[in-house]
């Protein structure tokens, strides 16, 4: 294809392409159609090294970059979203954050786990009716001794109540503000902690989200990840890169959703002729190709800053941008092209509808994405 | 808000359709959506309050309401459910070819049954002949005094219960297009099977369904107009149902906005300040505000001209496109201004967006408008 890549890269790309097609697509359907979470997939994914890609070998992982996390990341979307964005949220959200603020105590307590498949990661920020640390049930962690006191409620926790480590967000200094938020690392099974319920989603299903309750749950002041205050800057770099990640998912699911509908088009006949040889739907397959080419470009680009450990919070916000406005509109017209049939639950391409809204949906807690890349122009 | 642009008839009118739809249609939304269910139950309560077989005429039985108060009604359902507002205007739809080409003895037969509450279908769509009606398969050949009808139509709004239905069926296939005909099918008819029903991404209390005919036999007298008058029946009607598929879009887009706005005004930042505040989420809010009112005037000004006998046709496949388009977008954008929230079933949103992208496949794709309004732009 041209991307200039390393041979490991191109193998782990094929590795990758043959695990999806094999372990994947055949439980696709089931996965989104039960919404529950695909636990022998992920086994299956740890034993090819997916949940550790960009970790430390020191720590179990494959140490093979983020570009690879990315090609990885982009051949699973193709056959399900909701795979890929549960090892999104473990691998690029949590086990990232603990791999770079953690202690190494707190590495080698985790990473370890998590590179085996053995401990799912979970992040958990957003809370109820408003941005972290800031509406009624506001998460607090209390000082007490050795220990804190964690209260509060956390809600859309993807791989909520399936993870064995959350990455909780909670403020340290309610007087502060989010300045005051600290993260935390809780086990799955801390006493206190506990799933209020499943919410369910328009898609993305099997990946869970969940509300958590925190109930005066006692973590050892050893389990505070980075310093106390750290919290926003954590949440800010997890978040830039979960958004490289997002857009090699964007990239997957549009990209499968394109070659179905060429598919599709090729065979549906209207009018005499293939569908496919009308300018009005050549149109729409060209005007999604070229944007799925440019997105993609924008991943392999910025997966490359993470791994040249070049600054990338703009370009992250890009993706996020031009993902959200290229990916949804891809979709309307992949099921525009299907018609009637498409828009069937039956068909692949209602999934993948659903599913790559629940990518692109922007993040309003922290920051808009055109606020991050409006600052990096004028500061 | 009181729209003072139209007649206090028209007003009222509105307001009873916006008061059935705040009673009886936004508390069960949701559950319609899950369960995928249809609900027949509210037909009944439609008819109590006078708001089903909108377009039969007075003459018939109905309340002959003239577009634009149809497009009023329709624009309410939509706020409330598609899917519902599907099933209604579909039941209208079904009659339309009655008024264009039906005798008055077919007009008695075919509004007496809706009058009663009974359910309208229209069959034009099969497997093979989507935008391409003249592809259609489905014969009818005259034996004596009956015609005797074969064929599969699919995507069939509401014919799985419907108790009369029209179906478009080729006189002469030989000639295409030109070789169509409409045809008043009852129900219970021998031969005429309702087959398997679609599972939707959206609109999922609608009922879609395959409508297989073997040897249907109607009178000679059901033919609608002449033979081969099926293609400018099937275009006339689509006509006449653009605005009013048009008008529940605008207001399903309606509902996405009000919910947007709810939501910006309730869900704090991380200052704890209203989103809205915020000039990204304020400026997209009065964005779709102006797109939803840009959408209803379309359709109030396509409607002037049809209620007056100008030509409309350009203005109501503009009309059906805009207003879609309009719904796809303003729904999209709501469910991505609601982040985990509007794309959670815990706010309705998402469904919203689910029910939209169909408003730009059926009645007649948005490339199907597209070749209309071009196809008037570059011939006159």
């Amino acid at each position: 294809m041209g991307y200039a890549f390393t041979e490991e890269q191109e193998i782990i790309q094929q590795t990758a392409r043959e695990f999806t097609q094999e372990c994947i697509e055949p439980m696709a359907a089931e996965i989104d159609r039960t919404a529950l979470h695909p636990e022998e997939i992920i086994q299956s994914s740890a034993g090819q090294g997916f949940m550790g890609v960009f970790l430390p070998e020191e720590f179990d992982g494959v140490e093979a970059g983020f570009l690879c996390y990315a090609l990885i990341i982009e051949e699973i979307s193709k056959s399900s979203g909701a795979v890929a964005s549960i090892l999104n949220h473990h691998a690029a959200m949590a086990a990232y954050s603990i791999n770079a603020w953690g202690s190494k105590e707190q590495k080698e307590q985790y990473l370890p786990a998590m590179c085996a498949g053995e401990v799912l990661g979970a992040f958990a920020l957003s809370e109820p009716d408003a941005a972290p640390g800031v509406g009624e049930h506001k998460v607090v962690a209390a000082k007490d001794g050795d220990s804190y006191i964690l209260n509060g409620r956390k809600c859309y926790v993807a791989n909520g109540g399936v993870a064995g480590i959350y990455v909780v967000f909670a403020l340290t200094d309610p007087d502060a503000g989010l300045k005051g938020m600290s993260a935390f690392l809780v086990d799955g099974d801390a006493p206190g902690l506990s799933v209020a319920r499943t919410i369910k989603k328009m898609g993305l299903r099997g990946c869970q989200s969940a509300e958590i309750i925190f109930d005066n749950v006692k973590i050892p002041a050893n389990n505070l990840l980075g310093a106390e205050g750290d919290g926003l800057a954590i949440v800010a770099k997890a978040q830039a890169v979960a958004g490289v990640a997002e857009g090699a998912m964007v990239v997957g699911i549009a990209q499968a959703a394109m070659d179905d509908a060429v598919k599709y088009g090729m065979q549906r006949i209207q009018f005499k002729q293939p569908i496919a040889r009308f300018p009005a739907i050549q149109t729409m397959l060209a005007e999604m190709a070229t944007n799925i080419h440019m997105l993609r470009l924008a991943v392999y680009h910025a997966a490359g800053l993470i791994d040249n450990d070049e600054p990338f919070a703009a370009e992250a916000a890009m993706i996020k941008l031009f993902a959200a406005r290229i990916g949804q509109s891809a979709l309307i017209d992949v099921v525009q092209i299907e018609g009637g049939y498409g828009y069937s639950e039956d068909m692949v391409v209602s999934r993948f509808f659903r599913d790559i809204k629940g990518v692109v949906i922007k993040n309003c807690s922290i920051d808009f994405p055109e606020i991050v890349i409006a600052k990096s122009l004028l500061d | 808000m009181q729209d003072l642009t139209i007649t206090p008839e028209q007003q009222k009118i509105q307001q009873k359709a916006r008061e059935f739809t705040a009673k009886n249609i936004i508390p069960v939304d949701r559950e319609w959506d899950e369960r995928g269910e249809f609900h027949e139950f509210i037909l009944a309560k439609n008819k109590e309050v006078g708001l089903n077989c909108m377009a039969v005429p007075v003459e018939y039985g109905g309340p002959g309401y003239d577009s634009v108060t149809q497009s009023l009604v329709a624009e309410e359902w939509g706020y409330g459910c598609v899917a519902f507002a599907t099933t209604l205007c579909g039941n209208g739809l079904s009659s339309y070819p009655l008024a264009i080409a039906g005798t008055d003895d077919q007009k008695r037969l075919y509004y007496g049954r809706l009058v009663n509450g009974g359910m309208g279908g229209f069959a034009l769509t099969e497997p093979g002949a989507g935008s391409d009606a003249g592809s259609c398969t489905t014969v009818a050949k005259l034996e004596g005094d009956e015609w005797v009808i074969n064929g599969t139509k699919c995507f069939a709004t509401t014919c799985g219960y419907s108790s009369i239905m029209v179906v478009f069926a080729s006189t002469d296939p030989d000639k295409g297009v030109k070789g169509l005909s409409a045809f008043i099918v009852e129900k219970e008819r021998d031969g005429v099977v309702v087959g398997a029903e679609e599972h939707k991404m959206g609109i999922r209390s609608s009922n879609t369904v395959e409508l297989r005919l073997k040897n249907v036999r109607v009178p000679r007298t059901h033919l609608l107009g002449k033979e081969g008058d099926g293609m400018k029946i099937a275009m006339k009607t689509l006509d006449m149902a653009r605005p009013i598929v048009a008008s529940m879009s605008v207001g399903l887009a309606r509902r996405a906005l009000d919910e947007a706005i709810q939501f910006a005004k309730t869900y704090l930042d991380v200052n704890g300040k209203p989103i809205g505040r915020h000039q990204a989420v304020a400026f997209k809010l009065a964005d779709m505000a102006t797109q939803v009112e840009a959408a209803r005037q379309l359709v109030r000004n396509a409607l002037r001209l049809k209620d007056v006998g100008m030509p409309y046709t350009k203005e109501a496949a503009m009309a059906k496109t805009f207003c879609t388009d309009t719904a796809m977008r303003v729904t999209s954008e709501a469910v991505e201004l609601m982040g985990q929230y509007g794309y959670s079933k815990d706010s309705i949103v998402e469904k919203l967006m689910r029910d939209a992208k169909v408003t730009q496949i059926y009645e007649g794709t948005n490339q199907v408008q597209r070749i209309v309004i071009s196809g008037l732009l570059l011939n006159s």
